[in-house]
């Protein structure tokens, strides 16, 4: 039974590509899986509400092609793509 | 319990949490907060169906724009710079015209006296207390930059430009205070979590030039580049900001290695800055502007006009002059005010003010009659006091937030030898096209 979980989730995440919210392009959309990063970095992340199930919008790219800014639990935040790389996405 | 068990305990509840959710204990913390949240709005929270486009939103699609984001950031700074100087015009006039009053009339109680307050007094502060116009209006324009939201944006904005050099997005904050006073923007700097990042941003915060050289760039600007001379003042936070980014990649490269702290930050919604918020940011760091021109200036300049009398200033001057000779200022006048710019950058002003005994006014006339001083000689004297020795008070608060003198000593002689390269250069390429 709980093997049958973890294939169904293995064929879910499969089906649904999963992407580092750094490669996500304005106006994409997705639901985050997992938040990885450094200690510092990750607790940030974290704090800021970007925890798994919650759904994010790339909203700009910054005009020198860096930071980025998303749109999350209905506030703007803006982060590095070298922090958002970290960020593993389901693209919807 | 000592401290041995309380680790141990933790580390035990640590380990059981992650056996448990197979994740670590900050991250499951998260998620549980945020699961509550979500669970908490959904009950109480209706959203509109569609979501609307914001005020908000709008104005970002225009100011933070891929193509327009940056000449509009370089716009607004430009715009900030000329505002505050054609609108302090009238008002310096004033000031002007009053303390020229005041002087006449203290002239007339004849003796040591009436030098000492016509001349000393009167002279000297007044001619500081004419930059309170402009000066106040620069921390007016960053206050309601700040309070909008268009500070953050600007941090957007720039950011891969700072990440670049080796800072931080939010070293663009000190530095911007910087503008106003540097001891604001040092103090700014313990927002900045990474240590080397920190320590960077202190040591090149005295090279963004603060509201006390405005004084010098109005004065020597206005009278040597009339018709340019926004452009000139303008050129000098350039030059000072440039400075401070090469800097800052030196000491990224050399003393302060290592990778620098991440930017994630919210982007807050454009709020109309309120008069009381404006009001109240405005006195906090102009009060600090008068109370130093009110002790530190006045006894300077009482000070000055006391060596001055007794005929001591001069052969001190003298003393020091040789050394600015390849700068193009090696006149004892240059070097005295420059001495007592250490004590606060608006006592150059000041000090010139008191040796040629002139108001602001007729100041740059008397500099250029007595020294014979070019726009070449002026130029490169702005560029010195751009980057020459923090005064007092930002020297003493680099001791303060490193909490050691290693580094406050460091900024006195690193920022010197800069100022006195950059200004020989200047100066001596300067001559090559124009002598």
């Amino acid at each position: 039974m709980y093997i049958k979980l973890i294939q169904l989730q293995k064929e879910r995440s499969e089906a649904m590509p999963n992407k580092p919210l750094s490669e996500l392009r304005p106006k994409e959309r997705g639901r985050v899986v997992k938040v990885g990063g450094e200690g510092g970095v990750h607790r940030r992340l974290l704090d800021m509400g970007l925890v798994s199930g919650s759904e994010v919008e790339v909203e700009r790219v910054a005009p020198l092609g860096d930071p980025i800014e998303i749109k999350i639990r209905g506030y703007h935040l803006s982060l590095r793509k070298e922090e958002a790389i970290n960020i593993q996405v389901e693209v919807e | 319990m000592d401290r041995q068990e309380i680790l141990q305990a933790s580390e035990q509840s640590l380990a059981h949490l992650r056996s448990i959710y197979s994740d670590e204990a900050e991250t499951v913390v998260a998620d549980a907060r945020y699961g509550f949240i979500s669970g908490l709005l959904k009950d109480v929270l209706k959203k509109p169906p569609i979501e609307r486009l914001t005020l908000s939103d709008k104005i970002d699609k225009v100011v933070v724009n891929r193509w327009l984001g940056l000449p509009l950031f370089l716009a607004m700074m430009y715009g900030m710079f000329q505002f505050v100087f054609t609108l302090s015009v009238p008002f310096m006039d004033w000031i002007d015209a009053g303390f020229g009053w005041l002087s006449e009339l203290a002239a007339g109680i004849g003796g040591w006296p009436g030098s000492l307050l016509a001349d000393g007094i009167i002279g000297g502060v007044g001619s500081v207390l004419i930059f309170i116009p402009p000066i106040f209006l620069l921390f007016m324009a960053i206050s309601v930059l700040e309070d909008c939201g268009y500070m953050a944006r600007a941090a957007f904005v720039m950011d891969r430009l700072m990440h670049k050099v080796g800072l931080h997005g939010r070293s663009f904050i000190p530095m911007i205070l910087g503008f106003g006073c540097n001891i604001p923007g040092i103090m700014a700097c313990r927002t900045i979590e990474n240590p080397k990042d920190r320590i960077t941003t202190i040591l090149i915060n005295p090279f963004i030039p603060c509201g006390a050289r405005l004084p010098i760039f109005v004065l020597l600007a206005g009278y040597f580049f009339a018709a340019h001379a926004g452009l000139v003042v303008f050129s000098m936070y350039i030059i000072g900001i440039i400075v401070a980014i090469i800097m800052a990649l030196v000491f990224r490269k050399t003393l302060f290695r290592g990778v620098s702290g991440h930017f994630v930050m919210e982007l807050p919604p454009y709020r109309l800055p309120t008069i009381k918020g404006v009001l109240v940011h405005l006195w906090e760091r102009g009060s600090l502007f008068l109370r130093k021109a009110g002790s530190i200036i006045f006894s300077v300049v009482v000070l000055i006009w006391l060596l001055d009398y007794t005929g001591v200033l001069e052969p001190i001057g003298r003393a020091i002059a040789p050394i600015f000779a390849p700068c193009g200022f090696g006149q004892w006048q240059a070097a005295v005010s420059l001495f007592f710019g250490f004590l606060a950058k608006e006592v150059v002003v000041g000090t010139m003010g008191t040796l040629f005994a002139a108001e602001e006014e007729v100041l740059g006339g008397a500099i250029a009659a007595q020294l014979g001083w070019t726009p070449l000689v002026a130029f490169a004297f702005m560029v010195f006091c751009v980057l020459y020795v923090p005064c007092v008070a930002a020297i003493a608060t680099i001791k303060g937030e490193t909490n050691s003198w290693k580094w406050p000593v460091f900024a006195i002689f690193y920022t010197t030898a800069i100022a006195w390269i950059a200004a020989t250069l200047i100066f001596q390429i300067g001559n090559l096209f124009v002598g």
